[in-house]
């Protein structure tokens, strides 16, 4: 019955209900714009728990698909003057499949918890949900766009309310780290438009014939246009290279690299980390939750939803290279992280250490790692989420996160030290927990075509484990300095998105089928793709 | 024969998990609930466990094997299971016996400790996860409870948090373990390619590699074999990854005894054992664990001699003896490093339980600041000095059993060998006598009036000393029980007959000897050897520093390079992300410039731009 309404638009535009309600309330009730702003990030997530529910491995997104036709722009037909219509089209198309549902899950999820970590914000509490409700609505939208251009609306709709979020809300340095990270994304978003824009100039193309006499030509934005034309060796775009239409090798290396690159940014990958430092470092909490455990995500499956999907062979040709400039990332990642003194720093450090193993799993292109890299992707989003979860209330009772100022929390804050813990443990890879089984299987997948590498990769997960304890232990381990004596630890309303985002760690480590079974299918069209080309 | 406890094994860990989730989420508005809950819990576990052992030494009993798919992915599936033979029955045995007597024990001694529940918890926890460990039936699950193990044993050293050193201690604990996962690790992602049809349970490997039909080429079954080892060299302290094990002793003591003695450590013996036919397959494999075994046996005991620190010295003698199963497996023998498991895990419980006794009276770990307890405290004595006996290697208690199984099959198959195990033997008795001379015998010290603690603590002590006394005769040379159990009968120990015995006894004999006259008769002064060579007490002290020379080299090393990094971060990334965004600014500075309203500006841009076009153009015609 999910089918017959409109669940995705409804999914991704909910948070306007909250929006309408937030407008209305005086600016100064933050009581009630708190209480607002929460349960309106609830309905996303009660929604997408409910497509969950429906969501059948097997069909697929299928029977979700929802499409309109939003611009008709009329090209100079001319030249063709026996074709009935020559158009570019732009549709308003959203939908889901098995790589988009856990991301979706995630973000609605994450959301809540960022929400009810706001608690914290002392000023401008509506303005401060408002953008945080329009960020929801862009992040939404991103994983379910299934057009490049309302891809990029949306994408670019995360922007904007983060740069205010981090540059109003943030501490010291906020300005600057708005400033670096609207710059660099902007780069990142500029590339990914040209990229888009020589797909859709390429492989859009398309041809409708109605019947003998009417042919309907148009470009399109459409996603599964696009992917259709690239992926069917008998599509024109892979016709012999006299053909007009024929798409050169150039041309599709040319759009990888860019893609890759605008996502890398994203991702990021080495060398294009240090924009998100800042960001880790001077946003608020809140913030860092969302941008730590969804924003990141973005890159990733954008490389996975445009380089892997539409560009198999390229993807194959530069595994090596990806794989590489993920041991670096882990690596590179790790060995920072274990330098910094701020907590904030080494967990920003982690997380490039952590996006990393995501690489790795797309470099395996075969099922076990990318089930592996979408694993690791949702399970480093939780965990993220719940580090900087517990950052937001430390810092709130501590004033510092500076790991030579803090110690002994474990006495004071008994909870939240054990929390911390338990989240550090995740990130190190603890069996038991969700790390665990992203990282497990994007090294068992990258395993079978690149030994010497994914050995190499392992050494990171003794380096993680020495970056966590070296800064978890600092924190809540050793003599507690006497001015922590009278902290209070975690109230109700920061137990509760706590315990919530542990309780989904867990699950996902000890029973992973619910992240996998949904998944299953999502990657069959491609591996058999990719068997089919490694084959002839 | 049919069996009925045996497919309820699984239920095994799950009383302990039970447990630690009750105790987690309600431990603390119920402070007496850690005591009751978790020997409550282990009690159920043993019970179980026995009654399992006892089904599997009928006749013809059959291994039995369950499980589920734990990750269904389309092309391939893992699974966790659990398996049931008499390895992991002698195992669970071991485990749950050892964790319900630590149970009883702590009530006593981490009485006053306020966070006694917490401590309750994370014992449930570890027994769970050993428990899990004993009973995997593949590799993935195994890593899985391995690393769970782990996790709780670093939760225990570091228990009492706020000690700076107890902090150190766990982070080493964990992290030098972890290299040893790697090791582990990379042999479950060699395993999961090379093997047929990605199967990673034991019954397949062990058909797989035993059969020698080549299915796996030689060179990968011995790299498969040595990081499987990696593994079990972290876990069990072996050479050179021992050096968390000594410091792990800053956690409580009853987590010494069950952990870091009897359970936890034995992992890595229990590994080997577990994937014994990998190793078999490949020579090179074995003779390395062999090895390694024979050089931690004579290293560690050498440095036990010349320690001051009652659990250190016992920590010590923990690694010299899994050396020594290490050895036994190393040479072939199965049966020799598993009876060595099985009754060191009683007797090595003991002394450290016995320790604990005694640094609850007189409050100090130092051997030197102790002495006449044995009139004071005549049970903690007695009880300890069957163990001392056991672990020496004096007949006819456990210890000399099972020392002698592995000598007699190192006599067989290697002789240097054999001479380094009966060399460790003697530092083993001598460093055990000086033990206990110089805690028990002699005049008191101390003004504090020392004597035995409640029935909590000495019972444990107890049954410990009747079982290290009588675990030994499961295998004797008039009664080969175990090893045709464990091996079905393929295995005999003891065929060395009366002369490994009478070597074996009479070196353990004449160390207790040598250390009977050096402390107390004092025949011997005990400066003797110091005095003249100082510089080798001094080594043996610092642990031949091995600890300073990591520190150096990866502590240092890791150190440098983030600084090296951090340089190449903050001046040649980001300096290029600077000067990209520095470059922009001027872009646009330079564009403000030149409109900025001034006719003459404009006029000579505009003559430039009309020269620049005339060149241009004149240019291309004259080209």
């Amino acid at each position: 019955m999910l089918a017959d309404i409109p669940i995705l638009s409804l999914i991704t535009f909910s948070p306007l209900i909250g929006i309408l309600v937030l407008l209305l309330l005086p600016k100064q009730n933050s009581r009630w714009l708190k209480v607002t702003a929460v349960t309106a990030t609830l309905i996303p997530l009660a929604l997408s728990l409910w497509l969950y529910a429906d969501f059948d491995g097997t069909l697929g997104g299928k029977p979700y698909k929802e499409s309109v036709t939003w611009v008709n722009a009329a090209l100079n037909k001319e030249t063709m003057p026996d074709i009935a219509s020559y158009l570019f089209k732009f549709q308003y198309q959203m939908g889901i499949d098995g790589i988009s549902l856990p991301l979706l899950l995630l973000t609605t999820i994450v959301a809540v918890m960022a929400a009810l970590a706001s608690v914290h914000v002392k000023k401008r509490w509506k303005a401060f949900y408002l953008w945080f409700l329009l960020l929801e609505i862009g992040m939404l939208g991103v994983f379910m766009a299934r057009d490049v251009f309302l891809f990029f609306i949306f994408f670019e709709l995360t922007l904007i309310p983060m740069f205010f979020l981090i540059g109003i809300w943030g501490f010291g340095g906020r300005e600057k780290a708005a400033n670096r990270f609207l710059i660099y994304n902007g780069i990142g978003s500029a590339l990914m438009l040209l990229a888009f824009v020589m797909l859709v100039m390429t492989a859009g193309f398309r041809v409708d014939q109605v019947d003998q006499q009417t042919q309907h030509v148009y470009y399109s934005g459409s996603y599964e246009v696009i992917k259709d034309n690239l992926t069917d060796p008998d599509s024109f775009v892979n016709a012999a290279p006299e053909s007009p239409l024929h798409m050169s090798d150039t041309m599709r290396w040319s759009i990888f690299i860019l893609l890759l690159i605008a996502f890398g940014i994203k991702l990021p990958i080495f060398p294009f980390h240090t924009w998100m430092l800042r960001v880790h470092a001077e946003a608020h909490p809140a913030i860092v939750m969302i941008h730590s455990g969804v924003l990141l995500k973005m890159g990733a499956y954008g490389l996975l939803r445009f380089g892997v999907f539409l560009f198999p062979s390229q993807m194959r040709d530069w595994a090596t290279v990806l794989a590489i400039l993920g041991v670096i990332n882990i690596l590179y990642g790790a060995v920072l992280a274990f330098r910094q003194k701020e907590f904030k720093l080494v967990l920003a450090y982690s997380s490039i250490s952590h996006m990393g193993i995501v690489l790795l799993g797309i470099a395996s292109l075969n099922e076990i790692g990318l089930q592996g890299a979408m694993i690791q992707l949702v399970s480093h989003g939780l965990i993220s989420a719940l580090l900087f979860l517990i950052v937001g209330s430390l810092q709130e009772r501590t004033g510092t996160t500076e790991l030579g100022e803090l110690g002994g929390l474990a006495r004071s804050l008994p909870f939240m030290s054990g929390i911390l813990l338990t989240a550090g443990m995740a990130s190190l890879g603890l069996p038991g927990l969700s790390g665990f089984i992203g990282e497990f299987l994007s090294l068992l997948g990258l395993f079978d075509s690149m030994r010497v590498l994914t050995a190499v990769a392992v050494l990171g997960v003794i380096l993680t484990a020495v970056y966590v304890l070296r800064s978890v232990l600092a924190i809540t381990f050793g003599p507690m300095p006497e001015r922590f004596g009278a902290l209070r630890d975690a109230r109700l309303v920061e137990a509760v998105p706590m315990i919530a985002l542990l309780a989904f760690i867990i699950l996902i480590g000890v029973y992973p089928s619910v992240l996998t079974e949904p998944m299953k299918h999502g990657f069959d069209a491609l591996l058999q793709q990719l068997n089919v080309k490694v084959g002839g | 024969m049919e069996t009925v406890f045996t497919q309820y094994a699984w239920l095994i860990p799950l009383f302990p998990l039970a447990a630690f989730i009750l105790l987690t989420s309600f431990g603390r508005s119920f402070k007496g609930l850690g005591v009751m809950v978790g020997s409550a819990a282990s009690l159920a576990s043993l019970v179980l466990a026995l009654l399992v052992l006892f089904e599997r030494m009928g006749e013809g009993v059959e291994d039995y094997q369950d499980g589920f798919k734990w990750l269904d992915l389309s092309t391939i599936q893992l699974n966790i299971g659990f398996e049931v033979t008499n390895l992991s029955a002698l195992m669970l045995v071991i485990v749950t016996i050892v964790s319900l007597l630590v149970n009883v024990y702590s009530a006593g001694y981490m009485k006053s400790d306020e966070r006694i529940t917490v401590f309750y918890g994370y014992i449930a926890l570890f027994t769970f996860s050993m428990l899990g460990l004993v009973l995997a039936d593949n590799m993935l699950a195994l890593y899985i409870f391995w690393e769970l193990v782990g996790v709780c044993s670093f939760l225990l050293v570091g228990f009492w948090y706020q000690k700076p050193e107890a902090r150190a201690a766990a982070k080493k604990a964990f992290i030098v373990t972890r290299i040893g996962d790697a090791g582990l690790l990379i042999a479950i992602l060699l395993l999961f390619w090379y093997m047929p049809n990605h199967a990673l349970d034991f019954v397949n490997i062990q058909n797989v590699f035993n059969e020698q039909t080549g299915t796996i080429a030689a060179g990968i079954t011995t790299l498969i074999a040595l990081l499987i080892f990696v593994g079990a060299v972290g876990k069990s302290g072996q050479f050179p990854l021992h050096v968390w094990l000594p410091d792990a002793m800053e956690g409580p003591t009853p987590i010494s005894a069950l952990i870091h003695a009897a359970t936890m450590v034995a992992a890595g013996v229990y590994l080997v054992a577990r994937t014994f036919d990998i190793f078999q397959a490949s020579q090179a494999a074995m003779d390395v664990v062999a090895y390694v075994g024979a050089f931690t046996a004579i290293f560690a005991a050498t440095i036990g001699v010349a320690q001051n620190d009652i659990k250190r010295i016992l920590a010590f003698s923990t690694v010299s003896q899994l050396g020594y199963m290490m050895m036994a497996l190393g040479l072939g023998s199965l049966t020799g490093g598993i009876f060595h498991l099985f009754t060191h895990a009683f007797f090595k419980a003991l002394l450290f339980l016995g320790a604990g006794s005694v640094i609850h009276a007189v409050h100090t770990q130092n051997i030197h600041e102790m002495g006449g307890l044995g009139s004071r405290m005549r049970i903690t004595a007695w009880t300890f000095g069957i163990g001392a006996l056991a672990l020496s290697g004096i007949p006819p208690l456990s210890g000399f059993w099972s020392k002698d199984a592995i000598l007699n099959t190192a006599l067989h198959e290697n002789p240097v060998l054999f001479g380094v195990g009966v060399v460790a033997a003697f530092f083993t008795a001598f460093y055990m006598s000086r033990l206990f001379f110089l805690v028990f015998a002699g005049r008191p010290k101390g003004e504090k009036q020392a004597h035995d603690s409640s029935w909590t603590m000495t019972l444990p002590l107890i049954i410990l000393a009747v079982l290290a006394v009588v675990t030994g005769f499961v295998e004797t040379p008039w009664n080969n029980t175990l090893g045709t159990w464990l091996s079905g009968g393929t295995e005999t120990t003891h065929t060395g007959g009366g002369l490994v015995m009478v070597i074996s006894a009479a070196v353990g004999v004449l160390g207790i000897y040598l250390g009977w006259l050096m402390y107390v008769k004092g025949t011997i002064a005990r400066d003797a050897v110091s005095s003249r060579m100082p510089w080798l007490l001094r080594l043996l002290e610092r642990k031949y520093y091995i600890d300073e020379l990591y520190q150096v080299v990866f502590v240092r090393g890791l150190r440098g390079l983030g600084l090296l990094l951090q340089a190449m971060d903050d001046f040649i990334i980001d300096g290029i992300v600077r000067c990209v965004g520095g470059a922009a600014v001027l872009l646009g500075r330079g564009g403000t410039r030149l409109q900025n309203g001034q006719v003459q500006t404009y006029g000579v841009i505009t003559l430039l731009g009309l020269v620049i076009l005339i060149v241009a153009i004149a240019g291309r015609r004259f080209w």
